[in-house]
């Protein structure tokens, strides 16, 4: 058996040499953060199964010919976002949360009314919201404020400058505030449609 | 007015130096769409901490560690090939399974690649395999897609298509010449690649039948293969890739030793 405390690029060459388990390992590893990226990614579970399954395919066939340039953490992070847009192309439509009688629902449904004083219907509420800020504000947001990734590895994740990515999170935030459309002080939020790069003066 | 833009996500997180953090305080001072901004960027981050981690649901990287442990006795069985070639060992007596695509009318660039690739499969199959001329080998000959429509596999089934085409791949039958019409395959051999499964172009792998049914219910393109260990020996399992036609996902897998 693999030691836990392997690094992955160990399992990496051990799976290259030969050791079977090592790749089993690696998997076991990342896929709960593979997973988690493509459920905020994508919004539905069947999809976040097949886009997490779709990136790791990618990284077995790709293993090979890692060099170990960035690390390995930053080359699945991209794998697993590729694999994420990649669906969401497929599919062509707005992400739902759940799969049944949700599939036929209008992609551009109002959020629903939030009940705060329940933290259960919050984090729902918080999924939905999040479905409707721009893909690629939604993955920076996914990676530094739910992954706790540093913005730099972001940027190198999605190939973008750090510039962008402070520009993103910031955007992406306030679309998500504005699409949970939270009571402040009477007012009422505009729809969450941010443009990048634009500031309400 | 100017707003220092570059600066407010690292101001929300708290990670902006002394000096910095004064330049946005006194901006923020003066400002109110900058102050309402950072009020709602705060907000959202509270938001987004209530989102635990969800589990894993069971058997989502099952097809990603089958296919890995499949590639892994791929391997296996390649570099003991290596060994007993470079021990001198007699090659074994090569069973030639040629293929010819028949993709149906038309000219279109598409089927010409597939064609080009059944030739390379073919070509190389014979370059491994010299002497093969004269001895008694079977022939497939994979005609197409193959529709059935309201056919629906399950577990048992794919097995069976397995069994079927073992009589093939051993040569104690031949094919049969009449076995209905076929549809152009690009698309089905297309989303049978993407999915991970053998591509045409893998000379250990000879695509026998293409299906176009459902799996459980699930509209999905059906692959069966006869599969080898490679340096022109003879096929020794045939292998069933089932794919959701939706999006080429995996659906099952099944393998039989000849």
């Amino acid at each position: 058996m693999p030691d836990p405390g392997a690094r992955d690029e160990d399992l990496i060459r051990r799976y290259l040499s030969g050791d079977r388990a090592a790749f089993a390992a690696l998997v076991e590893r990342h896929e709960r953060r593979v997973y988690n990226i493509a459920l905020r990614m994508t919004g539905r579970e069947e999809d976040a199964r097949d886009a997490t399954q779709d990136a790791f395919l990618t990284v077995l066939r790709k293993l090979s010919s890692f060099r170990g340039e960035a690390a390995f953490t930053t080359w699945l992070h991209r794998v697993a976002v590729n694999a994420c847009y990649d669906l969401l192309r497929k599919r062509q439509r707005s992400p739902l949360l759940e799969r049944g009688g949700d599939d036929d629902r209008p992609a551009a449904e109002p959020p629903p009314v939030p009940d705060h004083a329940d933290p259960t219907a919050l984090s729902i509420d918080v999924r939905r919201a999040l479905l409707q800020v721009p893909e690629d504000f939604r993955a920076v947001m996914i990676l530094h404020d739910l992954r706790d990734l540093p913005q730099e590895e972001v940027a190198a994740i999605l190939g973008i400058p750090v510039g962008t990515v402070k520009s993103r999170l910031h955007r992406g935030r306030i679309a998500l505030a504005r699409a949970l459309d939270v009571p402040r002080q009477g007012e009422r939020r505009g729809p969450a449609t941010p443009s990048e790069g634009t500031m309400t003066p | 007015m100017t707003h220092p833009e570059d600066l407010l996500a690292d101001y929300v997180d708290g990670a902006l130096d002394e000096r910095q953090r004064a330049v946005v305080d006194a901006h923020l001072e003066g400002c109110a769409s900058c102050s309402e901004e950072i009020t709602l960027a705060r907000q959202a981050v509270a938001a987004l901490a209530s989102l635990e981690d969800e589990p894993v649901p069971f058997g989502v990287t099952g097809p990603v560690l089958a296919e890995a442990g499949r590639r892994f006795e791929r391997r296996r069985v390649v570099v003991w090939e290596r060994l007993q070639w470079a021990a001198g060992a007699a090659a074994a007596a090569a069973l030639v399974l040629v293929v010819a695509l028949n993709l149906g009318g038309g000219a279109e660039p598409e089927q010409d690649v597939a064609r080009e690739e059944a030739t390379a499969v073919e070509a190389e199959a014979g370059a491994v395999a010299p002497g093969a001329d004269g001895e008694s080998s079977p022939t497939f000959v994979f005609q197409g897609l193959e529709q059935q429509q309201g056919v629906d596999y399950d577990d048992a089934g794919i097995v069976a298509l397995a069994q079927d085409v073992v009589p093939i791949v051993t040569g104690q039958t031949a094919q049969a010449e009449d076995q209905g019409t076929f549809a152009p395959a690009d698309e089905a051999l297309s989303c049978i690649e993407q999915s991970g499964a053998p591509t045409v172009g893998d000379p250990r792998d000879t695509l026998l039948r293409l299906i176009e049914a459902e799996y459980v219910g699930t509209p999905a393109y059906i692959a069966v293969y006869a599969e080898g260990p490679g340096a022109g020996q003879p096929a020794d399992r045939v292998v069933v890739w089932a794919v959701a036609a939706e999006d080429c996902r995996i659906l099952t897998t099944a393998s039989l030793r000849i």
